[in-house]
């Protein structure tokens, strides 16, 4: 395997095209699911599986599968994990699934799933969608977590179901509305810092290019003079 | 007829009919893994809500009232409880299953089971339960509960459910003559 294109792949998903703040998509478990750090993993975690296993499938079969029922069978493919995550978790957490049943059927046509299998899984070879899947529903995860955080803070005052004493609470902050404020203040500080780190890179890559004498001086030696 | 535009269509349906054989297979695998008994399950609720022990259930599916119905009813051993798998109609994603005990002729406990409901928070918020809860099942008049503005549909589904719970309640068990502790 190309390491190169593993790295692509892995910082793709988690970063440069996180799906959450880069590409806005899933937007609505994102504000369902968010209310509370566990509830906003758990659903992380679900949602991870079932790419990793769609975009496997999609990749195997993608020389079999003809041009013209591809999204059909994607369907079909991607809601067999969601149903298998579904009867997994009815039997083994039944707390949980009473509390966000709705939502995991929802995975089917989460926008994530379908636009990695019709985008990634369905041009490149197994191993690497089962990557993409992975990174990506970290990704997912990652940012799910980084709201439920916030929001559950905001207003429960707590970190993952620990009180924090000392700190006023607002009951808004569970609400929707809010949640979409969250959602965009957070997309807008992921994007600020994404931009700052690029610029820097870019700076020092400059800093560093071939001067016309044919000695390269980095900006770290420059400094160091 | 032309067999070159037969020929993908039939390899379509024949790889997408091949594809769905397989996810039903492995669905059907896991449904056995992972296949809960209704009744079981029941039991194991009434338990785990109520503390006391079941041994005996009325499966009493059919008897509806209004938008609701009594799914099973059970007495607990010490004859302290009357426990009850209610569904109520009308909800936004379908039908809410809910267990609601009833100890010394008022209800104690409404636990919210199957639903697809995405609002049903909403209902624990705005203290909707209290409506119910500790109220004499004989003077409770449920359907004049106001709903959770939000969630209509879903408060109007926990309505229909003790609702129907109630009616059984008063029209079977009180009404029977047998003594409620």
């Amino acid at each position: 395997m190309d390491k190169q294109k593993i790295k692509e792949t892995v910082l793709g998903g988690l970063i440069k095209n996180n799906p959450t703040f880069v590409l806005v998509l899933g937007t609505c478990p994102t504000i369902a699911m968010t209310t509370t750090l566990f509830q906003a993993f758990a659903m992380g975690l679900a949602t991870t599986f079932v790419l990793i296993f769609s975009n496997l499938f999609v990749s195997l079969l993608r020389n079999i599968i003809p041009d013209k029922v591809r999204i059909p069978c994607y369907i079909v493919i991607i809601s067999t994990f969601v149903i298998i995550v579904q009867m997994v978790m009815r039997r083994f957490l039944p707390d949980l699934y009473s509390t966000m049943q709705a939502f995991i059927a929802l995975i089917v046509v989460n926008c994530i799933i379908l636009a990695r299998a019709e985008s990634f899984a369905s041009c490149n070879r197994p191993l690497y969608s089962m990557l993409d899947g992975v990174s990506m529903g970290l990704g997912f995860t990652g940012a799910l977590c980084l709201i439920g955080i916030v929001r559950e803070f905001l207003a429960g005052g707590s970190f993952a179901g620990f009180a924090i004493p000392g700190f006023p609470t607002m009951s808004g902050a569970g609400a929707s509305a809010f949640g979409f404020i969250v959602f965009g203040c957070m997309m807008a500080l992921f994007n600020f810092v994404i931009q700052k780190i690029g610029e820097r890179k870019e700076k020092l890559k400059k800093a560093s290019l071939p001067l016309s004498d044919g000695t390269v001086h980095s900006a770290a030696e420059e400094v160091a003079k | 007829m032309d067999r070159a535009k037969v020929m993908p269509l039939l390899k379509g349906v024949l790889v997408l009919a091949v594809i769905a054989l397989c996810s039903g297979l492995l669905l059907g695998a896991f449904n056995i893994l992972t296949y809960v008994d209704p009744l079981q399950a029941t039991y194991e609720q009434f338990a785990a809500d109520t503390g006391a022990t079941f041994s005996a259930m009325q499966d009493e599916e059919g008897q509806t009232f209004g938008s609701g119905s009594v799914v099973y009813y059970a007495v607990s051993d010490d004859g302290q409880y009357h426990a009850f798998l209610a569904s109520g109609g009308g909800g936004y994603g379908g039908n809410v299953q809910m267990y609601v005990y009833i100890k010394d002729s008022a209800i104690e406990k409404i636990v919210i089971g199957d639903n697809s409901e995405t609002f049903l928070d909403r209902l624990e918020e705005a203290n909707f339960y209290d409506n119910f809860i500790g109220q004499n099942v004989a003077e409770l008049d449920v359907m004049g509960v106001d709903v959770v503005s939000g969630a209509t549909r879903s408060s109007t589904a926990v309505k229909n459910g003790v609702n129907a719970v109630v009616q059984y309640y008063n029209t079977n068990v009180a009404a029977g003559g047998e003594n409620n502790g």
